[in-house]
């Protein structure tokens, strides 16, 4: 089976700083990957180099056993055209900390946007299924409202939504719920947890070590720009092996 | 000791406190004062007639600029400053959002070529451009389409085409676009990064997202500013009278320099400009209403709305359909589905 997403060194560097260092991990489809560690220890930019939001500086990253930001022809690599990025993003789903709705769309037209403009669905078609969409997130009745007139944890389900209307083969979740109210994360796990009963593809960056326990199928610490450790999510967090994995867990357990 | 506080007595019954407010003498001397002389400022300006040769008049010629305000040369002299403000506006915005985006290019080249036309068109003044767009036609007597420096597929004389009226709308224009390209850069730095990449994440193109995404945030900041450029360009179109143009202010130029009318015939011109630049400032409240949706939780009422729910809730005025009907069938923004979808 070809996995949905294999990093062999990855390695990415802002001017000085060394951000990864040799990541090495592999996500097999349907799984859920849930990646924990303090911050600065590189684990959004990892997941940003998944869809090439941040280009890779060495090592190789696949995604469905395609490369990521390169084709490969000969022994050569060449960088792909805008289009095939954009082709290749739009099959990847993100969803971020700070949920980014287009705020000049209602809830309704930040889902259907990407569907009509780059997969040219018709407007009928992408309507029936971002309502469909909308009422599984359970915001069937915001499709009207304008991102400011929603919470927080309303926005965010809304852009799991606008994410999921484009049949993303992959989710990448980025402190999806670092943002939001205590009492409103609940309502956006759920989700998430259905989407991974449903069988997607899932990698996740959380301090929710609960949601690591109880959806996650593979857990990473990573810390300094490296996979310090990584395992089943029960055993990690029970029992882990690594000093730097132990200190971490005593601080957010 | 002190006798015990009869809180009863302070308050006796829980009802809507009534006490005797504070005098405030001097609001109404100064009121007073005010009103005074703000109709001495009418009587002199509008009212009082003085002794001129053998005729009483009002001291700016009202009657003059009663006679001349709507008379068939001022008017085609408005109509000009119109058109060249709405043209020049046009090549003005059109070319400040492409040189916004050359300046926000990748290309090297594209973002010099951009500054160096910003810098100079914001370098020199209006009106020795308009003046060079006017003569162009003597340093290049002739143009031509055809391959750099090779043959021509079709030639033209600037002579021919570059009438004064064209040369006033390319030198407002171009000298606009100069401004406006900082103003749509302002806009678009002005967008949150954030937006970029969730439509970036979900396959947009660059030209999808700016078009979809970027500029329709950037309006918000981008509108404001550019009222002030429409409104410095109706009046900057005066500037054309330099190569003979009969817009508003060189036609009552004209008129005043036969009649020697001179003041009441700057006041026909003033009013127009001023009539033209209140149409815009509304226009302009409109526009931000449109791309400020979404924006805010609810959009305020316009001042037609209120006065409509104020008629509405006259007692005098037996509602025909209930309020918030009538307010959802004026407010088209707030309705489901927006405009753009």
């Amino acid at each position: 089976m070809i996995p949905m997403v294999q990093a062999q060194g990855v390695h990415k560097s802002f001017g000085a700083v060394q951000v990864l260092r040799g990541i090495d991990l592999e996500v097999q489809p349907g799984e859920v990957m849930v990646i924990i560690g303090p911050s600065g220890s590189g684990k959004s930019t990892f997941l940003r180099c998944i869809n090439h939001l941040e280009k890779v500086d060495a090592g190789q990253l696949s995604v469905d056993g395609e490369l990521v930001g390169y084709r490969r022809h000969g022994d050569k690599l060449y960088e792909l055209r805008d289009r095939e990025v954009c082709r290749k993003r739009s099959e990847i789903g993100m969803v971020f900390q700070h949920f980014n709705l287009f705020p000049n769309m209602t809830a309704l037209e930040n889902v259907i946007e990407a569907p009509m403009r780059v997969r040219r669905v018709s407007k009928a078609d992408a309507v029936a299924k971002a309502h469909r969409l909308l009422d599984q997130v359970g915001l069937a009745e915001k499709a009207g409202s304008y991102p400011r007139q929603l919470s927080g944890g309303q926005q965010q389900r809304v852009a799991i939504a606008r994410a999921l209307a484009m049949e993303p083969k992959l989710m990448l979740f980025d402190e999806p719920t670092s943002a939001l109210d205590p009492e409103l994360v609940g309502d956006v796990l759920d989700v998430m947890k259905q989407l991974a009963q449903e069988g997607m593809t899932m990698m996740v960056v959380t301090h929710e070590i609960g949601f690591a326990r109880e959806v996650g199928d593979k857990l990473v610490f990573m810390d300094g720009g490296v996979v310090v450790e990584a395992g089943r999510p029960r055993d990690v967090i029970t029992n882990p092996q690594h000093p730097r994995t132990q200190d971490f867990l005593s601080k957010v357990l | 000791m002190a006798a015990p506080v009869d809180y009863q007595r302070a308050a006796p019954d829980s009802g809507p406190i009534k006490a005797i407010p504070v005098r405030h003498p001097w609001r109404w001397v100064s009121a007073a004062v005010l009103l005074v002389l703000v109709a001495m400022f009418i009587n002199g300006f509008f009212i009082a007639k003085i002794k001129r040769g053998n005729s009483l008049e009002t001291r700016f010629g009202w009657g003059v600029v009663g006679e001349y305000f709507t008379s068939g040369v001022v008017l085609k002299g408005l109509l000009m400053t119109i058109e060249l403000t709405v043209l020049g506006m046009v090549i003005g915005i059109v070319g400040g959002v492409i040189l916004a985006v050359m300046r926000l290019s990748a290309n090297p080249i594209a973002r010099w070529v951009a500054w160096v036309y910003i810098w100079f068109f914001r370098g020199t003044p209006l009106l020795v451009q308009i003046l060079f767009w006017y003569v162009v036609g003597y340093a290049f007597p002739r143009l031509s389409l055809g391959i750099p420096f090779g043959p021509d597929f079709f030639s033209f004389s600037p002579n021919d085409v570059i009438t004064p009226f064209i040369a006033g709308m390319i030198g407002l224009g171009l000298n606009e676009a100069a401004y406006m390209a900082e103003i749509v850069r302002a806009g678009i730095l002005s967008v949150d990064e954030g937006q970029f990449e969730a439509a970036q994440s979900l396959g947009m193109s660059r030209l999808l997202t700016m078009r979809r995404v970027v500029l329709p945030q950037a309006m918000r900041v981008i509108i404001p500013p550019t009222g002030n450029e429409l409104i410095s360009m109706l009046k900057n179109t005066s500037l054309v009278s330099v190569i003979a143009m009969s817009d508003l202010l060189y036609t009552v130029q004209l008129i005043y320099a036969a009649t020697y009318q001179t003041v009441p015939m700057l006041l026909v011109a003033s009013l127009w400009y001023i009539i033209v630049t209140t149409v815009l400032t509304v226009g302009q409240y409109y526009v931000e209403r449109f791309f400020g949706r979404g924006s805010s939780r609810q959009q305020p009422l316009t001042p037609l709305q209120r006065l409509r729910k104020m008629v509405a809730s006259h007692p005098d005025v037996p509602p025909k359909e209930t309020l918030d009907e009538m307010l959802r069938s004026q407010a088209p923004f707030r309705r489901g589905g927006g405009a753009l979808a």
